[in-house]
């Protein structure tokens, strides 16, 4: 699939980002330390293709998207969207730029106006960034509606009074509305039925092959996720600890975190559930305003060796297109692989 | 029943409505179900299919109102819990019938200790003196892994992680030895790696106890890791009922159907096009006339818009309601 000659064009590309959140205490609301919620993040999207972001809660997932929008003020590092670098410009340089860049938000409750018809949800962001007169953007919120398969006759209505997976849509017919090539999916199908989930997830995929759109897509499902990426990325407090086209990582996992997650998700299939050995992790994970020394995985890796608790592991490259941040890799150039695996990676790259 | 055990809990023609400012909501309509010693039932359906409403009826655990359970009966070991006093029912809850709640914080005070909230059931209910349910609260907080557990029992619930406060609440429905433990969605709001800490520590406890366990889930990879028997339920009914691998190897009712092919996997082949179930569940404003999922099957029949399927044995445990055979593509012939 991948094509040697024309290497894929970057849309996005996120160099060692860093998100800390000051924490105040006492009368004077002193600074007493730092949540380190992203904490040196570098990985790049290319165009056309999903990039799945998995972690557990409180890893870092929706900073890292809010800020690569750069809805906060970066503590750190480089984010350069379309070739243009907007990590440290003002707000108000931004404001050009982003309608080419959306967010769909978990919660389609929360993020939707409910004393706004769903019209006026939808044409917000033509009324800010466009000068369409009344009738043309009436036109284009018609469009919208029919893309993300609205029934029109609903224009007049009030989020309440549409399901879950509807809501969703409307979300996505807004962040759709000023034709952006990059969109931040912040877990999109979280707080919807099961049923309803497949119905967002294929529209979302339709609408990126109709409008070439590029998605960073958050989600702590990783069967989803395994659905709609092409690439994915590990984060584990703060850091993304392994990235990996989707077969590569779902099938021959390098990082111990990885490998835990993966085994810990069921299997909706008894006789598999029974085959699978899961790795059950102790403990918690730690507070990102106080990380462990070392590696931030050392305390509750079943891999853990004496390096890991004093010597943060690089985030290398160890084969084309695969990375990872583990001391087991130390030195690693191609990991060791199945002779089938390694055999689909040469076939790939001709 | 096939394997002849008298089952602890035998619930029949359950019926329960509310009656809100806008109308009646039949949330539960005509759900028949037992529970055998020691057997874990797993309950399935979307969300608003009345998973919960069934569970919370049984042991009067809904407002009243608006909530009104119109019939049905419910036995626990041959006395029937729809027909007892308040009084009478909270005795059933702190002894005989343990209940989880899917989020933990709704039902741990946070302005008691958890070595209080613990001791107090085993006092009322148990007749232990203030020492004997001290101990015996630590030896649960062991027993459900939590390390440290006699100064841990002067810990506040906010001082304990996500996934020791549903450690907590296992050890409280665990306190007085129930014969039934209820736990609705007791991993939905947990991550993945704690999810199967828990899994693991239900599975082993169960060999332990040889409690018989009613879980409620939306996910059917949990269900088949943990369950012996599934109830599907859509709408307030009970659309199919199998044990755990013949209903994932050989599901009859079009929804259990569609919903085991949404659903994407993390291992073995990978699904290039998510099947869709389109549409939307109903909300009963009257017990349905017609099958319930009809306007979202793919197989309805003229009969279906008629009448409302009933549950039909198919032999092996496994009954289901609906009048498509999968195995012909036309009507069931009974
Ligand atoms: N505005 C903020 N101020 C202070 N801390 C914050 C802020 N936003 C997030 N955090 C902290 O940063 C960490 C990462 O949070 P984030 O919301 O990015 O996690 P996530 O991976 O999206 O989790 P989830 O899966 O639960 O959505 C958490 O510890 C969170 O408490
Ligand atoms: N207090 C209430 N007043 C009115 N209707 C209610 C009330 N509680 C529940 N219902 C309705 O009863 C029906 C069944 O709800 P129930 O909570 O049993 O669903 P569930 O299957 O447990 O769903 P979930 O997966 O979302 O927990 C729903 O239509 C719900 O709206
Ligand atoms: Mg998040
Ligand atoms: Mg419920």
């Amino acid at each position: 699939m991948l094509d040697a000659a024309a290497p894929p064009k970057k849309i996005v590309e996120v160099r060692d980002l860093k998100m800390h959140f000051p924490i105040h205490a006492g009368v004077f609301r002193r600074r007493v330390g730092e949540v380190k919620a992203v904490d040196g993040v570098s990985f790049d999207i290319h165009e056309g293709e999903t990039l799945g972001l998995v972690g557990e809660s409180g890893c870092g997932k929706s900073t890292c998207g809010r800020a690569i929008l750069r809805l906060y003020d970066i503590t750190e590092g480089s984010v350069v969207i379309d070739g243009r670098e907007i990590g440290h410009i003002p707000q108000k340089e931004l404001r050009p730029l982003r309608p080419r860049m959306q967010m769909v938000f978990q919660d389609p409750q929360a993020s939707l106006d409910p004393r706004m018809t769903v019209a006026a949800i939808i044409g917000e962001p033509l009324v800010e960034h466009t000068g369409l007169s009344r009738d043309a953007r009436l036109e284009r919120i018609y469009e919208l509606m029919d893309a993300v398969g609205l029934n029109r006759n609903f224009a007049n209505r009030y989020p309440h009074e549409f399901s879950g997976g509807q809501r969703q849509r409307i979300g996505i017919a807004r962040a759709l509305a000023l034709n952006p090539k990059f969109i931040v999916c912040d877990e999109p199908i979280a707080a919807l039925d099961v049923s309803i989930q497949a119905q967002v997830v294929n529209l979302l995929e339709d609408l990126q092959k109709r409008l070439g759109l590029t998605y960073l897509f958050i989600s702590h499902d990783l069967s989803m996720v395994r659905h709609i990426a092409s690439r994915v990325a590990v984060m584990y407090l703060g850091k993304v600890v392994e990235l990996a086209p989707r077969d590569d990582l779902y099938e021959t996992p390098l990082h111990p975190y990885t490998q835990a997650l993966l085994s810990a998700v069921p299997d909706p299939d008894p006789a598999s559930a029974e085959k699978v050995k899961r790795i059950i992790l102790q403990g918690d994970v730690p507070s990102p305003a106080n990380p462990p020394k070392g590696c931030n995985f050392c305390t509750r890796c079943p891999r853990v060796m004496p390096v890991c608790h004093h010597e943060e592991p690089a985030f290398t490259e160890v084969a084309p297109g695969r990375f990872v941040a583990c001391h087991l890799h130390d030195g690693t150039k191609i990991p060791e692989a199945p002779a089938a695996a390694a055999a689909d990676q040469q076939g790939d790259a001709t | 029943m096939p394997d002849g055990a008298m089952p602890v809990l035998d619930v029949r023609n359950l019926r329960t409505v509310f009656r809100t400012r806008s109308g009646e909501v039949h949330a539960v309509n005509d759900v028949s179900f037992d529970l055998r010693p020691g057997e874990l039932l797993g309950v399935v359906g979307e969300s608003g299919s009345g998973k919960s409403v069934t569970m919370m009826s049984l042991i009067g655990l809904l407002p009243s109102p608006p909530a009104e359970v119109r019939s049905g009966q419910a036995l626990l070991d041959g006395r029937d819990l729809l027909g007892m006093t308040p009084e009478e029912l909270r005795k059933v809850r702190g002894a005989r019938v343990g209940f989880i709640f899917q989020d933990p914080m709704t039902s741990l005070n946070p302005v008691f200790t958890v070595g209080f909230q613990l001791t107090e059931p085993l006092r009322t209910h148990m007749g232990m003196t203030r020492p004997e349910a001290r101990r015996r609260a630590a030896e649960l907080l062991e027993l459900v892994g939590i390390s440290d557990a006699e100064r841990r029992l002067d810990d506040y619930p906010h001082q304990f992680s996500g996934g020791m406060r549903q450690r907590v609440m296992i050890a409280m429905a665990l306190a007085c030895d129930p014969e039934v433990l209820i736990a609705d969605e007791p991993t939905t709001a947990l991550d993945v790696t704690i999810q199967a800490q828990i899994l693991e520590l239900v599975k082993e406890l169960r060999h332990k106890l040889g409690m018989a366990i009613v879980w409620i889930t939306h996910d059917l990879g949990v269900i088949a890791g943990i369950a012996d028997r599934v109830m599907v339920m859509y709408a307030g009914q009970v659309v199919e009922q199998a044990p755990v691998k013949e209903l994932f190897t050989n599901p009859q009712h079009p929804y259990t159907r569609a919903l085991l092919q949404t659903v994407p996997s993390v291992r073995g082949r990978r699904v290039e096009k998510l099947r869709v179930i389109r549409g939307q569940p109903p909300v009963l404003g009257a017990p349905p006339a017609a099958c319930p999922f009809r306007p979202r099957c793919d197989h309805a029949l003229a009969r279906c818009a008629r009448e409302n399927p009933q549950r039909i044995a198919l032999g092996s445990g496994h009954d289901v309601a609906c009048f498509w055979d999968p195995a012909t593509g036309e009507e069931r012939h009974a």
